[in-house]
Parts: C-alpha cells; sequence; structure tokens
C-alpha cells in the first residue's frame, strides 16, 4: 500500500472562509474535503493518510514559518507522494500550493503534484519546478481536476510509461525528450505536412514552439552622466558577511540592500558572494570584481558620474526562474527611483 | 536536367575471387578491393568486414558513410574530389541500394566520428543499422591529427569513395533493376498548371565552420566555408557534387550517403507537380563569425525572393554555434516574405532543460524537430566490436568521454556503453529521415 498526504487551504479544509485565513498550518490524520474524492480515485493500491490544513494569508505572509511547521508535521511520517489543491482559479492558493510542493520535494525527494486553472498565476511561478495539472475555474471541476491528479499520481508511483505534458494534461515544465513517434512519421513527411499548412494559411503545430520572449527595449542614453545618481545590482550574490536578508544560494526569491555610502570600495572578509553558481574565491577576495564600487567611486572623483547611490542591490541569479527575477527587479526599480536613481550598472557572475 | 538513378538491391554481400554482382548478391573481391584502398600511401593498415543488420555487432569510430555507385559514361561518381570536375544530376548513375561503404577507423577515433550498432537497442538510433555495410576498417600515418581531437579523416575518407566507387563499378555493364527519373524543366520553362502551385526552395546549410581547409563539406570538392550561398540543380546533389566533411558531433552528421539519398530532395520531387513547385536547392553553409553568418542569410533570402519562391525549407548540418546561422536565415526568409519551415534537431541537454537552440525568435514559427543530441544512451556490450571500442572514450567523441564522477567511463570493463546521442552515427537523421520528435515533459 502506497501512502498520499494532500494540502488544503482553510476554506477546502473546512475550516472557514477569508475570516479565517490566518488560519495556522494543522495536520489532521484521515481525509478532509477533496481528501475524500481523491483517495477513492486514488484506488485500492493508494491511500491518502493525512490531510494538511494551512491559511492562505498564513502561508503568504509568513511562508517560512508555514512551511517549517509542515515539514515539521511531515518529519517521521512515510508518505510517497504529496498532493495539493486542486486551487482552481484561486490565486494565493495556487502559490501556496506551489510553495509547499517545492519544498516537500526539496526535502522529503516524493513526487508532488497539483492542479490550477491556466490564469492562476501559481501556474507561471512553479510549472517548470512540478506537476501541475490543468484545472477547472471553481470547485465545480472538483472531481474532474481530483481525477486528473490521482491518475497520474497511480502513474508515478507504480513506474508506469509517462507520456508527454499535453498527452498527460499537466503544465509543460520546459523539459524537452526525444521520442520516437509511432505510428513512424519521417521529418520529412511532417515538413511537407507543415509547410503545405503554413502556405495555404491553415493551422498547424511547431514540434518546437518558441518561446515568448519578453524583450526589454533599451533606455535611452543618459546625455550627462556628471549629474547623474548611478545604482549598482547585482545578481552576482555579493551580501555583508552575515547574509543578515537570507538570500538564496541559488534559485533566489530573496533580494537585499545594503549601505555602501560610507565606503569607497567593498573589502573581502566583510563582503563575501553567496552565489552557488561560479567559484566564489576571486569574489569572496575581492568583493569589487561583482559589484565594482572602487572604480566608480574613482568616476566619482574624478567627475565623470555625478553621484553613486548609498545602497547596492543583490540578489542570486542562478537558477532563479524569469518570473522571480522580473518580480525582484521590479521591486528594486521602485525602490531606485523613489531614492531618484538615474541609471543602473547591472552586473552577473 | 535530368537524372536517372540506376538501381541494383543488393541482397547480400560476400567475398569472393571475382568482384561482381548477380542475382542481388554483391561478390567482393578483397584484395582487389584494399589494393584500391592503399593506392594512397598514407593508408598503413586496411581490412575489409561486412556487417549486416541484425548482428552482434558495434561499428566505432566511424567516419564517414558512401552509397557505392558508377557514373555511366565515365567520370568520376564525386566530381571535383574523385577524379575531374565536370557537371553532375544529368545522365545516368548506377547505384547499389541497400548498402553503404562506411569508413571506419582501426584505432584512432575523434570529436567527429560516430558509433553504430546493427542489432539491439541501439540499432533503431540510426539508419546504417538497416543497411548491409561494407566496413573499411583502415589506419594511416596521419601523424600530424593522430592524437588530436578534431581529424581532417583525409586518407581515410578518400579511401572509402574509391572504395565506393570501384564496388559501384562492378555493375556499369549492367541493366539496373529498377530506374528512378528527376528530372526539373527550367525555372521559366514551367507549365501553367505547375506555375499556379506554390513554389518552394530547399535551403540546405552543410557543416562549413572550420576556417582550415580539409574539415568542411565539399561542393564539387570546393570547401563550402568559402562559398556564398548559391542556387543549386537538386540532381547535383543526389548525384555526387557534395560530400560530407569532417567535423560535427555525429548525430549532426550528414553522410556522403545522406547526400546521395537525400530524403527531402526526394520528398520534395514527389510533391512537384502535385501540391508544390520545386524551384530548387539553395546551397548555404553555416559559419563561425556574425557578419558571415548575416550575409549568408541575406544571400539565402534575395535567391529565394528573386527566384519568386513562396516557401522554403531550411535544413542545418548542425547545433549550438549554427542554430544562430539556422534561425537568421529563417528570420531572413520570413522578412522577404517567404514561408519558412526549419528542420533540425536539439540541444536540451541531458535532463531536457536547456535552451533547445542556442537562438530563438518568434518568426521560426514552424519547425520539424529530430532529436536532443545530448540524450543519454546506455546499451549493452556487443559480440563483435568492428575499429576499437576504447575510441568511444578515449579519443574525445562529441558523444563519449575517458570519465565520469557520476556515469564513470563512457566504455566498461565488460563492453558495455554509456555515451550522449551526440555519439551516434547520423543519429538524428536530420537530411529528413528522422522517425524521432521532441516533446515537452
Amino acid at each position: 500500500m502506497k501512502k498520499a498526504i494532500l494540502y488544503l487551504n482553510q476554506f477546502f479544509g473546512q475550516v472557514g472562509g477569508e475570516e479565517v485565513a490566518d488560519h495556522a498550518p494543522e495536520i489532521r490524520e484521515g481525509l478532509v474535503g477533496p481528501a475524500m474524492a481523491l483517495d477513492k480515485a486514488l484506488g485500492n493500491d493508494v491511500q491518502v493518510t493525512h490531510t494538511i490544513i494551512c491559511g492562505d494569508n498564513f502561508m503568504g505572509s509568513r511562508q517560512e514559518e508555514a512551511v517549517d511547521t509542515i515539514l515539521g508535521f511531515l518529519n517521521g511520517l512515510e508518505f510517497d507522494i504529496f498532493f495539493a489543491g486542486p486551487a482552481f482559479r484561486a490565486g494565493r492558493y495556487g502559490a501556496a500550493c506551489g510553495h509547499i510542493c517545492k519544498a516537500v520535494k526539496e526535502k522529503f525527494g516524493v513526487p508532488v503534484v497539483t492542479s490550477m486553472n491556466d490564469e492562476n498565476p501559481g501556474v507561471q511561478m512553479f510549472r517548470s519546478e512540478m506537476y501541475i495539472f490543468e484545472g477547472g475555474k471553481s470547485a465545480a471541476a472538483m472531481r474532474k481536476d481530483v481525477g486528473k491528479m490521482a491518475k497520474f499520481g497511480v502513474k508515478l508511483l507504480f513506474g508506469e510509461e509517462l507520456l508527454s505534458a499535453s498527452e498527460e494534461g499537466y503544465y509543460g515544465r520546459g523539459i524537452r525528450h526525444q521520442k520516437w513517434l509511432n505510428p513512424e512519421v519521417p521529418a520529412v513527411d511532417r515538413v511537407i505536412d507543415m509547410l503545405l499548412k503554413k502556405v495555404r494559411g491553415e493551422e498547424f503545430i511547431s514540434e518546437l514552439p518558441m518561446p515568448e520572449l519578453d524583450l526589454v527595449p533599451i533606455a535611452p542614453a543618459i546625455k550627462d552622466l556628471s549629474k547623474a545618481k548611478i545604482a549598482i545590482a547585482t545578481t552576482g550574490g555579493i551580501v555583508p558577511l552575515d547574509n543578515p536578508d537570507r538570500i538564496q544560494s541559488a534559485s533566489a526569491t530573496r533580494w537585499g540592500k545594503y549601505e555602501v555610502s560610507k565606503l569607497d570600495s567593498l573589502s573581502g572578509g566583510v563582503y563575501k558572494t553567496i552565489h552557488a553558481g561560479f567559484d566564489p574565491a576571486a569574489a569572496d577576495a575581492n568583493p569589487n570584481v561583482i559589484v565594482p564600487l572602487d572604480a566608480l567611486r574613482a568616476y566619482e572623483k574624478e567627475g565623470r558620474i555625478g553621484s553613486i547611490h548609498d545602497y547596492f542591490y543583490t540578489t542570486v541569479g542562478t537558477g532563479t526562474t524569469q518570473a522571480e527575477a522580473a518580480r525582484m527587479g521590479i521591486e528594486m526599480v521602485e525602490d531606485m527611483k523613489a531614492a531618484g536613481v538615474d541609471a543602473v550598472i547591472l552586473t552577473s557572475t | 536536367m535530368k537524372l536517372e538513378i540506376g538501381n541494383f538491391h543488393v541482397k547480400d554481400i560476400v567475398f569472393g575471387e571475382k568482384t561482381i554482382y548477380e542475382n542481388g548478391i554483391l561478390t567482393i573481391n578483397k584484395e582487389e578491393a584494399l589494393a584500391v584502398v592503399r593506392e594512397d600511401e598514407h593508408i598503413t593498415e586496411a581490412d575489409i568486414v561486412i556487417a549486416k543488420p541484425g548482428d552482434k555487432a558495434r561499428i566505432v569510430p566511424v567516419k564517414e558513410a558512401i552509397e557505392p555507385r558508377h557514373r555511366i559514361g565515365g567520370g568520376p561518381v564525386f566530381p571535383g574530389v574523385t577524379g575531374d570536375l565536370m557537371q553532375s544530376g544529368n545522365g545516368k548513375t548506377l547505384a547499389l541500394k541497400g548498402c553503404s561503404v562506411l569508413v571506419v577507423g582501426k584505432h584512432w577515433g575523434g570529436f567527429q566520428d560516430g558509433l553504430i550498432d546493427m542489432s539491439g537497442e541501439g540499432a533503431k538510433y540510426t539508419l546504417f543499422s538497416q543497411l548491409k555495410n561494407i566496413c573499411l576498417v583502415a589506419d594511416t600515418d596521419e601523424e600530424f591529427e593522430r592524437h588530436e581531437q578534431q581529424k581532417k579523416n583525409h586518407a581515410l575518407r578518400w579511401a572509402g569513395m574509391r572504395l565506393s566507387e570501384y564496388i559501384g563499378s562492378c555493375v556499369k555493364d549492367m541493366e539496373p533493376e529498377e530506374v528512378e527519373t528527376y528530372e526539373l524543366a527550367p525555372i521559366t520553362k514551367r507549365s501553367q498548371e505547375v506555375n499556379d502551385l506554390p513554389s518552394v526552395v530547399l535551403v540546405l546549410q552543410p557543416q562549413s565552420q572550420m576556417e582550415e581547409i580539409g574539415y568542411n563539406d565539399l561542393t564539387y570538392g570546393w570547401d563550402c566555408n568559402h562559398i556564398v550561398p548559391t542556387f543549386m540543380h537538386p540532381n547535383e546533389v543526389l548525384d555526387g557534387a557534395m560530400i560530407s566533411g569532417s567535423f560535427m558531433p555525429c548525430s549532426s552528421k550528414w553522410s556522403t550517403y545522406d547526400f546521395q539519398n537525400y530524403p527531402m530532395i526526394k520528398r520534395l520531387y514527389q510533391e512537384h507537380g502535385k501540391t508544390l513547385n520545386f524551384l530548387g536547392v539553395i546551397m548555404s553553409n553555416l559559419n563561425v563569425a556574425l557578419e558571415q553568418k548575416e550575409r549568408s542569410a541575406q544571400f539565402v533570402a534575395q535567391i529565394a525572393k528573386s527566384l519568386g519562391a513562396d516557401s522554403a525549407i531550411v535544413a542545418e548540418e548542425g547545433y549550438g554555434n549554427p542554430d544562430a546561422d539556422f534561425i537568421a536565415c529563417i528570420v531572413a526568409l520570413e522578412d522577404a516574405g517567404v514561408k519558412t519551415v526549419g528542420l533540425t534537431n536539439e540541444c536540451t541537454g541531458r535532463d531536457g532543460g536547456s535552451q533547445p537552440l542556442v537562438t530563438l525568435d518568434q518568426k521560426a514559427n514552424a519547425v520539424v524537430s529530430c532529436g536532443n543530441v545530448s540524450q543519454l544512451i546506455e546499451l549493452p556490450a556487443m559480440e563483435t566490436v568492428i575499429g576499437e571500442l576504447q575510441a568511444l572514450a578515449r579519443d574525445g567523441l562529441s558523444g563519449g568521454w575517458a570519465d565520469d564522477e557520476l556515469l564513470g567511463p563512457s566504455v566498461r570493463e565488460d563492453g558495455s556503453i554509456i555515451m550522449e546521442n551526440n555519439a551516434m552515427f547520423c543519429g538524428d537523421r536530420v537530411a529528413g529521415w528522422s522517425t524521432k520528435t521532441m516533446v515537452e515533459y
């Protein structure tokens, strides 16, 4: 008998609605709400043993505490797979399912499966990291969505052949592998078929879908640098030695800003890199190779630039998703704009 | 231009006293054949071994594959390469079908060489497991490159061409069992009926990234690095104008056999006059410098537009850096109003998570994909090895390695192997044979 555990929010966990969205994480033995449908859909060889319930706001505002608490519940429990949701279109719930699935997968190495509607922002946040099944808009789709999660969960648990994302019904994780076509269709036939459709203006499906590129136009040049206030931002992970904001060494979701108004350069032993994607020796010895405060101070003294912003901004680029990177970038820019920064030098590793 | 290819369907290959083709049986006089191989004094050791589909044989390092042929009326099978320059693609050529001459290093391999399994799980990766192969297993005195990872393999590749011409000549006085005819009227002299069909050009990007002579694909013996894109008749490609080089990771390779039988050309001939008006081939290339890439793309788009092409198919022999040429060419064609389909393979990494091509563009919205060069492949030992198995691990084959902290060496003590698809000989069959595709998980 294989064992499964399900994560629900306060609403589907039958604690209550928005008024109890601060509900702290709890674990209950047995089945609550959708856990019953899941248990049934999983069949006789898989049993849902526990249901975890957490308020959406609690997970949203005290995420680390919520995740740590839940991982604590799970420690010592035997389980082979972890489910969350379905979250339908509920944005906070979708993000919560993503956060807890990611943490459980990382800590316990078990497969994690959730379900969301395509308009749920959780899809873009987490699709590359887990199986998120395409779900309905609302709880009316509960039975169907739970069924899809369960069917795939059984395949995972019993080592059955896994088909492509579109065939299975989950959002593609950006993982592409080769596959022999059955029946065999040689590439030449596929080319002719695609070409004729394209020429005739008919619908066709490329075998290599181009990802939407989010190209940002280059900003206009600053006319007079000698009056400009310049900030430095980096994805190279330079932080004060104790990493006070606990920025992650990879797949970062946090960023920090640190005051350098009284410094001419960054000293090794006071600053270091926490970036896990490159050899840190050079950057630890001389953090200015990543955050070139020393060179900018020289420019400032020469009058080539007006001034240097009092803070530098930092996070880690390795493994960080585009969505998280964009969010952190927007947050940094808001802070810089409020401080009257005219231009930013963005450095990597 | 009208090309007739007279086919002889080889059912079996044996050694005997005379090199002769009779009742589907190709008999080879080994000593006479090896004498042809040894015409080049740089060949120091040579043997011929037959490998047939189903044999429990692993062939490595494979450098080249060539279909044995004979040109009726004199002249070399590969003009400008194995003999004087002459026009190919017009006239009669005889071909021994269902077989190929494989050029195999007796000891030494290199980055560009590949592996073929004649049976078992590994056989599905390459077309050449389905052919009866005349394996020329040889070594040379080309000391300058013996321990180089990149090898020109000149003596061996040219020996393979001589051998294929020698074997092909055994049918020179015989009536072929079947004749394939390839004929296209000049572009401005086609019937209204054909002219009313959507027109298409096939753009080929053969491998030509090496600045130094000796590694690249050749067109009529001329290094493709030294061409600007040019218009060619598809028959020229089918009839020996193109020979394969010695550079690219092997699963992306177009061997000379691929050029001689180029499936995308044959498929376009099938559509010609029915659904499409096949204008011909624009022979482009693959370059390293950005300006060279842009120049070639610009030439291709101009030729296509000048010809009035409604559509184009672009195929690249390679991945990585050449993806920039591939995408640039597609974008230039689309910008010129030519509806374009790309034909390529991908490099998504062993975990499948990497960006599929080095460059991407929304305008490349129709691509047929033939595989992932970095797919890991694990295969059991084979009873027989033709060549030298250690070459896969020792000599820097693009899909092999001497050691790996997680995977161990590519070649294990028991003869089993683990490698990337990169080293599978013509494993992605990008000329158009591929029955593989890429899907998202």
